[in-house]
């Protein structure tokens, strides 16, 4: 199982922060996702597997500096 | 621990009042030449021109200084204020204070926001703002006890010169038991040798028994500092409540502080976990999407970044709260504890060291081609300690670096020191020697402007390749961060008014990333609304991270996800609450205005503030050599096809960093262009006649310097 927010993913092997993303339906346009302490970035969302039994934070950063 | 001697040169007695509105309603005035204090009223159009904070230092600075004022001169005004909002503990963020002068580098107008509880507590001693001229050769420290209602200018003769020596020194002598009662405001010896030197601002870290300090980094405020012979400045307060600020409305002040701080309690795990990491987040982030500089700016991206990332900072951050105002949420002012440097004075020996933040760790790092998380570490110490700008120093040394791998100097100029790009030792020697006024140091300590000039005066370097790679514009060295590619972000620093930092308009996301603004009209909508909102922080003496690095969960559905407009409507409650004045979010923009354009017609007094002024680096618009083009040729060659056109096949690269830069500089000149008009400035990028009256800052002497420029 893999959670977004109040959602939760039945997890397969393989599956991807971009998989997940589709399946959420959400087009808003993330910049980075949060898997505990690893960031991942959107240019990299379809190459970063999820482990099973982890929350995926989607993180909007219209901020910095 | 040095042992303080202070002799009495003045003393001032004064009554202090008590806060109306989040106003002392009168403000201090320091004249070290002859040790002159004094005290003026605050009036209520005073208030609703300039607010508090930056307006007020700006407003001191315009009436101090003539256009031919130099930054040595002892007319030039070291202002310092908080705000009307400042100071308040149960609202993240409410404690930073603001500080404006003339600056060494630019010539023009500095102004840098830091935190720590000096703001607040001169606020609460009776003053919203101080004002110090005139220089003297004693060792001078100033105190501004609200305790006991006095303001004492004293000769510190024998005072440590480092930045944590002497804070800690003056808060266990001033503090008598309490100190927290204490904030100090110091430099360090790096100060007097360089034109780049910062001010540290303390906070007391009753945690950990600790005196923590933050700094006010940009433009050599630290060095018009140690110039006026201070050695500190030090104020005394007592405890701080809600009320302190004696609000209006105190019941929807509370209100609303809870709302934010809860929100920030609540999203801040989900997000950014600035309460861990800080800013240290953007480390790998910013390397992902080519935005992280490296080797000088020269590219945007390294395989070794996530050495410098999130993940060893959180390592190696103590654990603790850190807010450097009393109950911020936010709490992101991290620190290393028991770091022993390699180097320097404080070698083998344990220091706690405030940071590093993203700035440092990407000058000091990344942008040196350094990957060692400890070598940056070390560097935030020494630039903390020593007084100097860690983001000025990073840039600095990485324009000499890369002239070093140029070819453009050499070791007959460095005093033998290999300065090639990830030379460790080197970058600290050079460090070290700025502290000591000695070496390469001293002139790499004169900021990247001066540089170009002595490499090319002196040491027969060429002028073009510099004025291309020098990341410098206004006399100001670069932030760190990569703007090549967003033509928002090229204008968030060379249209700021003081010079590129990023604290007007960091605009890289919104623009290149989330593309939030795709058209034209938008990016110079985008340069209008957001250099003027955050620069409503400074008015009030506020801290701008609550604002947008931990947003609602739900912000994305809103309108103008950007603009975070649910907490745009809280801070107009915030400083409704406090101030009595009925506002809407329109008018905290309108407030802006007013000081913006003020600011802007006061660097045109100081012969700057022209079209020209805002001119930026190639290096921030495009790539400046074949090698950076190959490097990401395929978005080059995309861009000169898809976008303007252009049949790449059968060109040179060379060819194609020629056209690709014609094309990449016109557009950057028309965004001035549209950017002047939506705010109401002259092609020349002079405020009209219209704007100026619209908000009410027609006054006679603005007027003059007007029609001196053209605009009548």
């Amino acid at each position: 199982m893999v959670r977004i927010g109040n959602r939760e993913f039945a997890w397969r092997e393989g599956v991807t922060v971009a998989d997940l993303l589709k399946e959420l339906g959400d087009p808003y346009p993330y910049a980075v996702a949060r898997i505990g302490d690893r960031l991942i970035s959107r240019p990299d969302f379809d190459k970063a597997a999820v482990p099973n039994d982890s929350e995926v934070f989607l993180i909007p950063l219209i901020a910095g500096g | 621990m040095a042992e303080v001697k202070v002799r009495e040169i003045q003393t001032f007695n004064y009554e202090r009042p008590a806060i109306q509105k989040g106003y002392a309603n009168q403000t201090l005035h320091v004249d070290l030449a002859d040790s002159k204090i004094s005290v003026k009223p605050v009036s209520e159009k005073m208030k609703e021109i300039f607010v508090g904070g930056k307006g007020f230092d700006l407003w001191f600075l315009w009436n101090a200084v003539k256009g031919s004022t130099r930054w040595s001169d002892p007319e030039n005004a070291l202002c310092i204020a908080s705000g009307p909002l400042g100071g308040t503990p149960i609202y993240p963020g409410s404690g930073k204070s603001i500080v404006t002068a003339i600056s060494p580098t630019t010539g023009s107008v500095m102004d840098s926001n830091v935190g720590g509880y000096f703001g607040p507590y001169l606020k609460f001693s009776g003053f919203d703002a101080l004002e110090i001229q005139g220089k003297t050769q004693v060792p001078t420290v100033i105190l501004i006890d609200g305790i006991s209602q006095r303001v004492r200018i004293l000769e510190g003769s024998g005072l440590p010169s480092d930045a944590h020596e002497i804070s800690e020194v003056l808060t266990n002598h001033f503090g008598q038991g309490r100190p927290r009662n204490i904030s100090v405001v110091s430099t360090g010896p790096g100060a007097k040798h360089t034109l780049i030197g910062c001010l540290n601002f303390s906070w007391y870290d009753a945690k950990r028994s600790k005196i923590r300090l933050k700094q006010a980094g940009r433009g050599g405020l630290g060095t018009v500092f140690a110039d006026k012979g201070l050695k500190a400045i030090v104020a005394r307060w007592d405890t701080v409540t809600t009320v302190t600020n004696n609000p209006v409305d105190e019941a929807t002040l509370k209100k609303v502080a809870r709302l934010h701080s809860q929100e920030i309690v609540d999203q801040d795990p989900k997000q950014n976990q600035m309460s861990l990491v800080g800013t240290a987040h953007l480390v790998t982030i910013m390397n992902d999407y080519d935005l992280l500089p490296t080797h000088n700016f020269r590219f945007g991206q390294h395989p070794q970044a996530p050495k410098l990332g999130m993940e060893v900072y959180r390592a190696l951050f103590d654990k603790g709260y850190d807010g450097c105002w009393m109950g911020c949420t936010l709490a992101c002012s991290h620190g290393v504890k028991d770091f022993v440097p390699a180097t320097g004075p404080q070698k083998g020996r344990k220091v706690f060291v405030d940071g590093p933040e993203y700035e440092t760790i990407a000058g000091c790092g990344s942008n040196l081609g350094i990957f060692d998380p400890l070598h940056v570490v070390e560097m935030n110490f020494y630039c903390d300690t020593y007084g100097l700008d860690a983001i000025s120093t990073g840039t600095s040394i990485a324009f000499a670096m890369e002239c070093f791998e140029m070819g453009l100097i050499n070791k007959a100029h460095t005093g033998g020191m290999d300065l090639s790009f990830g030379n460790r030792a080197s970058a600290l020697e050079l460090l070290h020697q700025m502290a000591r006024g000695e070496g390469f140091g001293r002139v790499v300590g004169q900021g990247v402007r001066r540089m170009k000039e002595i490499f090319r005066k002196e040491y027969g370097a060429d002028r073009v390749i510099m004025e291309d790679i020098g990341m410098e514009a206004k006399g100001l060295e670069f932030s760190e961060y990569m703007s090549k590619e967003s033509l928002a972000q090229q204008g968030g620093y060379g249209l700021a008014l003081k010079g590129p930092q990023h604290d007007e308009a960091w605009l890289i996301f919104v623009d290149m990333v989330h593309n939030f603004m795709p058209t034209f009209e938008q990016k110079a909508e985008a340069l209008h609304w957001f250099p003027l909102w955050r620069t409503w922080f400074g008015l009030c003496g506020l801290c701008k991270l609550p604002w947008n690095d931990i947003v609602p969960a739900d912000n994305k559905q809103t309108k103008e996800p950007a603009k975070v407009m649910r907490h745009v409507g809280w801070y107009t409650q915030y400083f409704s609450a406090v101030t009595g004045r009925k506002v809407e979010p329109a008018d905290l923009i309108t407030m802006s205005e007013r000081v913006y354009n003020f600011q802007r017609v006061l660097c045109l007094k100081m012969g700057f503030g022209r079209r020209e002024h805002d001119a930026i680096p190639y290096r921030a618009m495009g790539p400046v050599t074949v090698e950076e083009y190959e490097s990401r040729k395929e978005r080059y060659d995309k861009q000169l096809k898809e976008t303007y056109g252009i049949d790449v096949e059968g060109k040179g690269t060379a060819e194609k960093v020629k056209i690709l830069r014609k094309l990449r500089e016109e557009r950057y000149e028309q965004l001035k262009d549209a950017v002047y008009e939506r705010r109401g400035w002259t092609k020349a990028g002079i405020p009209t006649l219209d704007t100026v009256k619209r908000l009410g800052i027609d006054f006679p002497e603005v007027l003059d310097v007007l029609k001196a420029h053209g605009v009548a």
